[in-house]
């Protein structure tokens, strides 16, 4: 697989997104470039994003990271394309931001079951809702846990930072 | 699944003597077949990533390190890997070479703990001490090299914090030889033997096309015949030239199955492919700097007014860990850090694995994947025969007295059970340390 390849496929489904290459530089003896692309794709492109990715190649996610912006959520789909041979992964990045008005993007357990496990944590750590995943339980979280923790407003978090640091503090 | 009323339900864990970490699984079961199960975790969640979005990049480098007790080369290698890649740091030929043969140190002594663990799990605890007993040669050396067993503060952004001095060489070639002579007789034991075969051949399933679709990683989706290897996969320090393949069981000779059994194979195997990258580095690391910081208010100092942001890589024992962070000039913790260990991936894997197996099972089948646990550690000490306790200053001169032995070259003659200057006898217990 190499980063051409991806940057088609994601262009082909989703008209309009411009790829970024990053590419890195690896090795002492003989350098070689690992090749990572990064994209923001609006929501409604998400899923054909991540089914073209699926059709290009086998897909591993890694990961979705993210965090609040100020005003939006701002969510990270670290997608590998194409194990299997040397040096022939490309790490594809796909950017989405949703206002915190609506934070609703859909899931995309549908072309990729393994993402269960990860768009579940963004819904207990950052408050977003995924339209179409299979189960909303709660993974690392107690169940009933107020809050977001990783919401930078977010009263409830401060109120449990606070408690915590006043219950250290007589610890001692 | 159909509910009918011959099926019940079990609650095993959060605590439960099966499991060596809180997790709770709750088991529909139809007699002694399982039916279904329901997974809940995060009963160890200690919000590690809000910390260290608290803190500055040198505190949250140690802090990653304490996100497990046997991954503590990989989380550091992942989250200096991201920094380095969001603040434009190089890292010297030599810390690469470094980097590599740590981890793959770690990669030994954490297969060498899996195949303990199964060998517990499945009843047969003279198979575990032995491989615990020879585990220790490892350990060793990470305490010679780095002067702990666990937590070995060796990465740092930028390169490594010590290097491996020329004297310590032959002990570390000796350490190969040690292992590569023992590695017929584990395979032998673990492979070659009937009664480990019938309790773990086609036991814990996973197929290759579950495998991929549920992004299983590491030894448990390279046991299902996928060839998934982050350093082969997606080159990074020095992996890439050193031509590393992802191991799996048709590297014995065998069709892949995507059982407990074939799990063991994949990692037995990879500790004679360790073995040979730490044979590699070795003669092929060149001479010259080990970090591009050696003062650590000047590398704070840059950091601080780094900005971008990057991920880091790494195949951990368990599989590929990933670190995303986030950077913003001026201020010295990272905007954003996002952590994802293997067992993560992997977690979605014990679905389809417990499915139609039996209960007797499933402490094999739960331990198969290698789940990080928690590390706890617990000593047991025989004073004259009668039990007693030590406490934690005794616990730290002991260990100190121990380093400065292994350092000073005399080794130990029975790891583990060696009777100390105050007559005590100490044995280790519990998770990897």
């Amino acid at each position: 697989m190499t980063a051409d390849q991806v940057t088609r496929a994601l262009t082909a489904a989703v008209p309009g997104l411009q790829p970024e290459l990053r590419p890195r530089k690896v090795g002492v003896r003989s350098p070689v470039e690992v090749p990572e692309l990064w994209v923001e794709v609006p929501r409604e492109g998400l899923v054909p994003a991540v089914a073209a990715l699926k059709a290009a190649g086998p897909v591993h996610i890694s990961v979705i990271s993210g965090r609040d912006t100020g005003e939006g959520i701002e969510l990270l789909y670290h997608l590998a394309v194409g194990y299997g041979t040397a040096g022939g992964e490309v790490m594809a990045t796909l950017r989405v931001t949703v206002p915190k008005s609506d934070p609703t993007v859909p899931s995309i357990c549908g072309v990729l079951p393994g993402a269960e496990t990860t768009e579940r944590e963004k819904i207990e750590f950052l408050g977003v809702s995924f339209t179409g995943i299979p189960s909303t339980a709660h993974v690392f979280l107690p169940d009933g846990f107020p809050g977001h923790p990783w919401r930078k407003d977010d009263p409830e978090t401060a109120k449990l930072v606070n408690r915590l640091v006043e219950w250290e503090g007589n610890d001692g | 699944m159909a509910e009918t009323q011959n099926v019940y339900e079990i609650p095993i864990g959060p605590i439960h003597p099966a499991l060596k970490e809180p997790i709770r699984f709750t088991f529909q079961v139809e007699g002694e077949r399982i039916r279904g199960v329901d997974i809940r975790t995060g009963f160890a969640h200690r919000g590690i990533e809000f910390m260290g979005m608290k803190r500055n990049l040198i505190q949250t480098l140690y802090l990653s390190e304490r996100i497990c007790g046997i991954c503590s080369i990989s989380h550091p290698i992942a989250i200096t890997l991201a920094v380095e890649r969001a603040a434009g740091i190089e890292v010297p030929p030599r810390a690469q070479y470094l980097r590599v043969i740590y981890s793959e140190l770690e990669r030994i002594h954490s297969h060498l703990l899996w195949a303990g663990v199964a060998a517990h799990e499945l009843g047969f605890d003279t198979l575990l001490h032995l491989t615990w007993k020879v585990r220790e040669q490892v350990l060793d050396i990470l305490e010679e090299l780095s002067g702990n067993r666990i937590d070995y503060a060796l990465p740092i952004y930028g390169g490594v914090r010590r290097d491996v001095a020329p004297e310590q060489i032959p002990k570390v070639e000796a350490m190969v030889r040690y292992y590569r002579g023992l590695l017929d007789e584990l395979l032998d034991a673990f492979l070659r033997d009937p009664s480990v075969e019938a309790r773990t051949r086609n036991v814990g399933v996973l197929t290759a096309e579950e495998a991929d679709s549920l992004c299983a990683v590491g030894p448990t989706a390279r046991a299902s015949g996928l060839s998934k290897d982050v350093r082969q996969d997606r080159p990074y320090l020095v992996y890439g030239e050193l031509g590393v393949k992802a191991i799996t069981p048709r590297d014995y000779g065998l069709e892949p199955r995507g059982d407990v059994y074939d799990k063991a194979v994949v990692r037995l195997l990879e500790v004679a492919q360790s073995l040979d990258l730490i044979e590699t580095c070795l003669y092929e690391m060149p001479e010259g700097e080990i970090t591009s910081f050696p003062k650590i208010p000047a590398l704070l100092a840059f950091l601080k007014k780094a900005e971008g942001e990057g991920l880091g890589w790494h195949e951990a024992p368990r599989g590929e860990v990933i670190h995303y962070i986030r950077l913003e000039a001026g201020v010295e913790e990272p905007i954003a850090w996002k952590v994802k260990a293997p067992t993560y991936s992997n977690l979605m894997s014990w679905v389809p694995m417990f499915r139609d197996q039996e209960v007797a099972d499933i402490p094999i089948i739960a331990a198969s994947i290698d789940p990080c646990i928690c590390c706890m550690d617990r000593v047991h000490v025989v004073r004259d025969g009668s039990p007693g306790t030590v406490l934690k200053e005794d616990l730290l001169r002991l260990s100190r007295a121990k380093t400065e032995r292994i350092v000073s070259g005399a080794r130990l003659s029975v790891p583990g059970s060696r009777p100390t200057a105050h007559g005590l006898r100490t044995t280790d217990y519990g998770g990897g340390l």
